[in-house]
């Protein structure tokens, strides 16, 4: 494994009660790449995020981030290694103030005591959340909810940010923003895998596209040549038997 | 490393506790005896009840058996300072506190392993038959003298009136817990039991140690708790396993929390207050019927304002807040 192979995934199943959840999945992401896990409702996309944060362990495969198994961590080593997760449906802590929350990413990632005030405000900075930063989590809007569910994440200080669905439900001009967001996050030295339905998001931001389908990788590539890839089209759409 | 991750919110805090119980201190002056009694049990349901939520409000994790730290506390307290003939009053009751705070500490820590993997009301069962477990033992094992009652010693300077002297001892410890609660609240490890109490999983995905954190708070809790117990049982001079295994110490707690502000340090203290006004003083001469009337206005308050005094208070924060934010627009 060379040494810009952020994360390889190679074989990897689970099974839950006879179904089929992920089935021999083998890719790489390299570092410092947007990289976008696509794939139809029941794809294996969010299951996907779980084995490698260490909720799930898999049944077979190895997950090797920084060139170290991490098949069946705990979430705790995990998150300690250096993989963030920002969810979906946003889990802000929500009596707590905006600086609170990302607070709580950067006490439990990676910066050093010292440094938690300094990680704290850049990672608001760059999610857009400054003026926000004395209101509670409880009065903000769904995008600012996203964008602060990223904001914690990335607090962490993390190598790898695993972001599930962040585009989901927001406005052209929130998505705009959050891809803005991830691309920051990109340059300031995050390797970003997201799981998106926003096709325009994922076609502007991607570097690499993963489609998944029934817990099979059917296809990796470029945006454009997934985008034209009959088997992805045929995946959404389905064929004509 | 520094001791507090919000710094100034809690010098605030700890300025606040000092000068309240300083003015606390003061009070007896102007009480009667009975009122300084009063005092007693308001103070003493205030360092429970924060000693509660140590665990219980930070973390999520109820515990409906804290008597079984007071109880054992008490007991440990008692056997030992029978143990101690002949000690000077002084140095048997330190030694007595400070055996009592370490083996209640131990107990929380030897049965945190199994219990506190229990989430949600399951730990809340669990607890529940720890301190029935705790009642039964020291009821029945006669070395533990929990049928046959205990006399503690006399602490009591000659010169000091008693209801005065535990008056300012349990005020001693409840600010000394409420001091304990304010540095766990706003160190690492306060942060850490806030986000397990919004979502413990995940608190685990942001890298929080999750079991060391809930076993600390655990252990602080219950060594609290127990000297809380172990001054309690001074006051009262005769203890038996019916007097400090008392099932209003399991409720009460979490009734103050419920009625103050859950989660808040500053909400079982009001609860406290509120409660042992209620119940002592309006409800006083009513004593066949003080019950009654205590559940009723709980069940109205818990409906009409279900998180509490602070909750009301709260929202007329925010919303002062947001008011004043349009305004500046």
């Amino acid at each position: 494994m060379s040494a810009d192979v952020i994360l390889a995934v190679r074989g990897v199943s689970k099974s839950f009660r006879g179904l089929k959840a992920v089935r021999d999945v083998s890719f790489e992401v390299p570092r410092g790449a947007i990289c976008s896990l696509i794939g139809p409702n029941g794809a294996g996309k969010s299951t996907f995020f779980n084995l490698v944060t260490g909720y799930f362990r898999p049944d077979s495969g190895t997950i090797l981030f920084e060139g170290r198994d991490i098949a069946g961590a705990s979430p705790v080593d995990v998150a300690h290694l250096g993989v963030a997760r920002a969810f979906q449906i946003a889990k802000p802590f929500p009596g707590m103030s905006v600086t609170e929350n990302v607070r709580i990413g950067a006490l439990f990632g990676r910066a050093g005591p010292r440094d938690v005030e300094a990680v704290t405000q850049s990672a608001m900075q760059l999610a857009g959340l400054a003026e926000l930063h004395d209101r509670e989590a409880r009065e903000l809007t769904v995008g600012q909810l996203r964008r602060l569910e990223v904001a914690r994440a990335l607090a962490a200080r993390p190598s790898l940010l695993l972001a599930d669905e962040p585009c989901a439900g927001l406005n052209p001009t929130e998505t705009a923003e959050m891809v803005a967001i991830l691309r920051r996050a990109r340059d300031a030295g995050a390797t970003v895998v997201l799981v998106e339905h926003d096709m325009p998001a994922v076609m502007e931001i991607s570097d690499t596209v993963l489609v998944l389908e029934a817990g099979a990788l059917i296809a990796q590539g470029a945006p454009q040549a997934i985008a034209r890839d009959p088997r992805v089209i045929a995946a959404y759409l389905g064929t004509e038997e | 490393m520094k001791l507090f991750v919000s710094g100034r919110s809690a010098w605030v805090s700890i300025a606040i506790t000092l000068a309240g119980a300083l003015l606390f201190a003061l009070l007896p002056a102007f009480l009667s005896p009975y009122g300084v009694r009063v005092g007693q049990l308001f103070v003493l349901a205030a360092g429970l009840a924060v000693a509660w939520t140590v665990l219980g409000g930070f973390s999520g994790y109820w515990s409906f058996g804290n008597a079984a730290f007071v109880g054992t506390g008490a007991f440990v307290a008692a056997l030992i300072e029978l143990a101690l003939p002949g000690w000077s009053p002084a140095g048997a009751f330190t030694v007595a506190l400070l055996a009592a705070m370490l083996l209640n500490g131990l107990l929380a820590l030897v049965i945190a392993w199994p219990i506190l993997r229990l989430r949600g009301i399951y730990f809340a069962i669990a607890m529940l038959g720890v301190s029935q477990v705790c009642y039964e033992l020291v009821s029945n094992i006669d070395a533990l003298r929990g049928a046959l009652g205990v006399n503690l010693i006399d602490i009591v300077p000659k010169d000091v009136r008693p209801e005065r002297f535990y008056y300012w001892a349990l005020l001693l410890a409840a600010t000394a817990i409420i001091l304990i609660a304010i540095c766990v609240r706003h160190s690492k490890l306060g942060y850490g039991l806030l986000a397990i109490r919004e979502d413990e999983d995940t608190a685990r995905m942001l890298g929080v140690p999750t079991a060391p954190y809930k076993i600390s708070a655990f252990v602080i809790s219950a060594m609290l708790t127990a000297m809380m117990g172990v001054i309690y049982a001074h006051n009262l001079g005769y203890i038996t396993a019916n007097s400090v295994f008392r099932n209003e110490f399991n409720l009460n707690v979490i009734v103050y929390s419920l009625l103050g502000g859950m989660g808040t340090i500053i909400g079982p203290i009001v609860g406290a207050g509120v409660m042992t006004y209620v119940t002592q003083v309006l409800l006083g001469d009513l004593l066949d019927i003080h019950m009654f009337i205590t559940g009723l206005l709980l069940a109205i308050l818990v409906l009409a304002a279900p998180n509490g005094l602070y909750g009301i208070y709260d929202t007329y924060r925010l919303r002062l807040k947001r008011q004043k934010r349009e305004a500046g627009r």
